[in-house]
């Protein structure tokens, strides 16, 4: 009567603050976002975990999302089931692995999943084909991007066997300076 | 070391008398072994990091083959997507991952892992790869652990818990506190990280710019103000020398016209040329009551001599924390293909127009870098003949180009000469004579570089080459012209040209009778019309310019297009300026706090300017080496201003009619005039440090301690390049097995078969 609304429990506050590099008044934020997404949906009470997962329609119109040109996939990279459905949970780990205090090492292995389209934890041709169309919106022809990607493969190959793994990707982007500035999603 | 030899030597030279020789050595020598040894530690660290980074890389190649292992079991599941992310999501990590390589522990499962975590700090499952549901049930196994932990551990680790919750609440209030935080994300969202570099470069500028004001206020601006005001028993130093030379009046006479305390406010004229703005103002007083003392020349000089330090210490030190991050990246020198696709994309852009401009950047680069490899291939084919054209071309574009610059330095000249020959004119016309050095260095900054910018389309070099080209151009213009432009004023204070006028008080009474404050003046009417520029600029061409692209559509709009917003061009401004106000700051003290209220409000026109008519720029500058460019362009421009200071502290007669200075020869004599009333113990103690015995030692020791970091470094290189060849090796290796064990296995596959096939044929009988 009066006071506010709970969300969250204390005990629910302090695993998220343990788990994620949020503070309390962002994590309800964060709930706040979530539940603009779909108010009939999502619950204003969380304290008894309920599991509502929005599909990947619902989260890729978010404005922070909305241009990027990966969308589709960090929602599928962040979601338990690998289709884009996200819980709150795994909203929040988005947005936590994306944030600036998270560390190098954590964001390479995001974003090397992200760049993963088929999965088979290498970066193939492929892979970097559909990278570099997606970056560039069908701007440079077909032998520019296949000249490109044989070219990012050579460079940052150091085990010649004409694909990235993870070590070669992590190795390139430790010396990429950018890198923890425009992996990074700020909300 | 050629460098500090140089330094040595070259300050010996100027060095003084018998005592401050030793001294300027000495403080020389710590200083630039200071610099180098900072420089070699930095890049041994670097190398030290990038070691330990190939370490872990050559850890993982082992697990590679177990993971192709994993692979193939989890896709015969048929949940090939999910169990390969969970094959490497459940990996934990170990506890000490430094920076550049995560040392993944394969071998465990996450329990085993979160045992070994025990004694880690519980920060540790943030930065886990973990999805949500099971890093909070480790959590909670983590916690239902902790009563077998000491009360000293658990309260350990309550207190760190909560020293880390505090420190998260303070930097959400800290945040409030830094300049500009909120409108610099603003920018680097819109318009990338090259522009935001330009921003972070200005609010750079203007800190240093207060906290030097801050030093000059609390030991020459306030003790004078203080000492004027009470007029006490003050000591001034013994005067001589002829009484011609003490005239000085630069008080405005009679009734003055209103519009004439503005054109004074522009020039520095009349009720402002005796103010506590110009060095003439600053009397020679020294205060020696009883218990304190206070010698107001000697503050006044050392201040401005700190004041170069103070900022030299600030600038290497900014410096320090970006050469870190290019030593790191250039030493491995990956390629701009791999760099671009994967960290091109900037995941905070948002709006449409935006996403457009970035897409676009990308491709641009992409653009750029094909072309270069094209011209590579293009000029490794050319024949001997064209080359010798194509290089003989070059040379002479270089000559016209530098014919232009020495055209442009002789105009300076020139004017510079004639106004300070117009110096009683009045009026508006007064104004300009008095503008004309900074009018035609501003117009020669303009001009001349869009002539080599058009030049430079013939010389057919790369573009990354020609965009080098064209900024050391600019450099180099903008220094140079402030470099005549001093040397004209000093050749007529000292008359270089004839010595008659310079007889009697040793230096151009007549024309200067207190030439101080005519070159902070100088200065003054340097910033002050820089940044009326700017102002002007903004409002008759960058706005109407956008007026006219926006509300008219004729061809001629589309081929003029939106202002881009070009970062260097405006670095190279900031630059200037503040090469000026150090240049003028031992004569016009208040410049610091006039250049901190001018790009304090230079920030915000830039940004009105930037969200009202700019585009953003299609060609971007990388950030990290642009901060490092801009550092060292300002660098530049502090050894342009030393050298003046130094110039007109040892050798120049300093003013008899005016200023704390007007009793002695040099200004650098009261530091061995104050020196010799110190006590004989901290004499000789001083003595000591600057003599040779000392500092030959030093020196030797410096570079036996830069012989050995250098080795260390090239050491570390070549084991970064065996450990790159092993990991091929391995590479390679691992195929072949593979290779082999899919040979075996369909053999194997085929016997068992065929022993089948026997086996059915045996029983069908």
């Amino acid at each position: 009567m009066g006071n506010k609304q709970t969300i969250f429990t204390d005990e629910q506050f302090e695993a998220y603050q343990d788990c994620t590099f949020f503070t309390r008044k962002e994590i309800l934020r964060l709930h706040g976002r979530f539940h603009e997404l779909a108010p009939h949906l999502v619950p204003m009470d969380y304290t008894n975990e309920p599991d509502i997962r929005l599909p990947p329609t619902l989260t890729v119109t978010m404005p922070e999302l909305k241009e990027n040109p990966f969308r589709q996939r960090i929602v599928e990279v962040f979601s338990e089931d690998g289709q884009g459905n996200l819980s709150f949970n795994d909203f929040v780990d988005m947005f936590s692995a994306l944030c600036e205090m998270a560390p190098r090492e954590l964001k390479a292995i995001y974003a090397f999943k992200i760049y993963d389209f088929n999965g088979d934890n290498f970066l193939c041709k492929e892979d970097l084909e559909k990278t570099l169309n997606r970056l560039t919106k069908g701007e440079l022809t077909p032998e520019e991007v296949s000249l490109v990607c044989s070219k990012a493969i050579e460079e940052a190959d150091l085990d010649g066997d004409s694909k990235l793994s993870f070590s070669d990707f992590e190795n390139m982007i430790s010396k990429a300076p950018d890198f923890l500035s425009t992996f990074h999603i700020r909300i | 070391m050629l460098s500090l030899l140089l330094e040595n030597i070259f300050f010996t030279w100027l060095g003084i008398t018998s005592v401050s020789g030793p001294v300027y050595q000495i403080t020389f020598i710590y200083g630039a072994s200071l610099v180098c040894w900072m420089d070699c530690i930095n890049i041994s660290a670097a190398r030290d990091r990038e070691l330990t980074g190939d370490f872990s890389v050559v850890e993982s190649t082992e697990c590679l083959m177990e993971l192709s292992e994993l692979h193939r079991q989890t896709s015969a599941t048929g949940n090939s997507y999910h169990g390969a992310s969970q094959s490497v999501r459940l990996r934990s990590k170990s506890v000490a991952s430094n920076q550049n390589g995560p040392t993944f522990n394969w071998g465990s499962s996450p329990t085993q892992g979160e045992v070994q975590n025990e004694s880690g700090p519980f920060l540790d499952l943030r930065e886990r790869p973990l999805p949500m549901h099971l890093k909070r049930a480790i959590r909670e196994v983590q916690q239902m652990r902790v009563p077998v932990v000491t009360s000293w551990q658990s309260w350990q680790r309550s207190k760190a818990k909560s020293l880390s919750r505090f420190r998260a609440e303070a930097g959400g209030i800290f945040s409030y506190i830094i300049l500009w935080r909120k409108a610099l994300h603003k920018i680097g969202g819109h318009f990338g990280g090259g522009v935001q570099s330009y921003f972070m470069f200005l609010r750079f500028l203007v800190v240093l710019n207060f906290m030097s004001f801050m030093l000059i206020a609390a030991f020459v601006l306030i003790p004078s103000i203080v000492f004027k005001s009470t007029s006490t028993t003050n000591m001034t130093i013994g005067s001589t020398g002829q009484e011609k030379c003490k005239e000085y009046n630069p008080n405005p006479q009679g009734l003055v016209l209103f519009y004439q305390y503005f054109l004074d406010l522009l020039s520095g004229t009349g009720f402002m040329e005796y103010s506590y703005l110009f060095y003439g103002y600053y009397n020679d007083t020294v205060v020696d009551n009883s218990g304190f003392h206070y010698n107001l020349p000697l503050a006044y000089l050392l201040t401005s001599v700190f004041y170069f330090a103070f900022c030299l210490i600030c600038i290497i030190a900014r410096m320090g924390s970006t050469l870190h991050v290019a030593v790191a990246t250039s030493s491995g020198a990956i390629g701009t293909y791999s760099k671009i696709m994967f960290t091109g994309w900037d995941y905070d852009c948002r709006g449409d127009q935006a996403t457009k401009l970035k897409q676009k950047s990308i491709h641009y680069q992409l653009q750029v870098e094909l072309e270069e490899q094209r011209l590579q291939t293009m000029t490794a084919s050319l024949t001997l003949g064209q080359t010798v054209g194509l290089y003989s071309l070059r040379v002479f574009l270089m000559f016209l180009s530098f014919t232009f610059i020495v055209a442009a330095f002789f105009g300076i000249f020139e004017a510079t000469t004639f106004s300070q020959g117009q110096v009683g004119a009045s009026g508006i016309l007064g104004l300009i004579w008095q503008y004309l050095p900074s009018i035609v260095i501003t117009t020669g900054n303009f001009v001349v570089p869009l002539l080599c910018d058009q030049i430079a389309r013939f010389e057919g070099y790369s573009p990354s080459t020609t965009i080098i080209l064209a900024l050391f151009r600019s450099v180099f213009l903008r220094m140079v012209s402030l470099g005549v432009l001093l040397f004209t004023l000093w050749s007529n204070i000292t008359c270089f040209k004839d010595s008659q006028p310079c007889q009697l008080c040793q230096y151009n009474q007549k024309d200067y009778p207190c030439w101080e404050t005519s070159v902070g003046q100088e200065m003054y009417k340097l910033t002050m019309f820089d940044f009326l520029i700017t102002i002007a600029m903004l409002i008759l061409v960058e706005f109407p310019r956008r007026l006219f692209v926006d509300h008219c559509s004729c061809a001629l709009t589309r081929w003029v297009g939106r202002q881009e917003f070009l970062v260097p061009a405006n670095v190279l401004g900031l630059v200037y300026g503040q090469t000026v106000v150090w240049t003028g700051a031992l004569f016009c003290p208040l410049l610091p706090v006039i250049n901190t209220l001018k790009f304090f409000l230079l920030f915000y026109c830039k940004k009105v300017t930037l969200f009202s008519n700019c585009c953003p720029p299609v060609k971007t500058f990388r950030s990290t080496t642009s901060t490092i460019f801009f550092l060292v362009v300002l660098l530049f421009g502090w050894g342009l201003a030393l050298v003046a200071m130094i110039y007109s502290l040892a050798q120049i007669h300093p003013s008899q009619s005016c200023g704390p200075f007007r009793s002695l020869s040099t200004m650098w004599e009261i530091v061995p005039s104050t020196f010799y009333t110190l006590s004989l113990l901290t004499q000789s103690f001083l003595f000591y440090m600057g003599s040779q015995a000392f500092s030959i030692p030093l020196f030797v020791f410096s570079c036996v301690v830069l012989c050995y970091v250098a080795a260390l470094a090239a050491v570390y290189g070549n084991s970064v390049n065996l450990l790159k060849a092993q990991l091929k090796l391995e590479g390679r290796d691992k195929q072949f097995l593979v290779k082999q064990i899919e040979e075996l296995s369909q053999k194997i596959g085929v016997q068992m078969r065929d022993k089948a096939d026997t086996f059915d044929s045996g029983a069908a009988h």
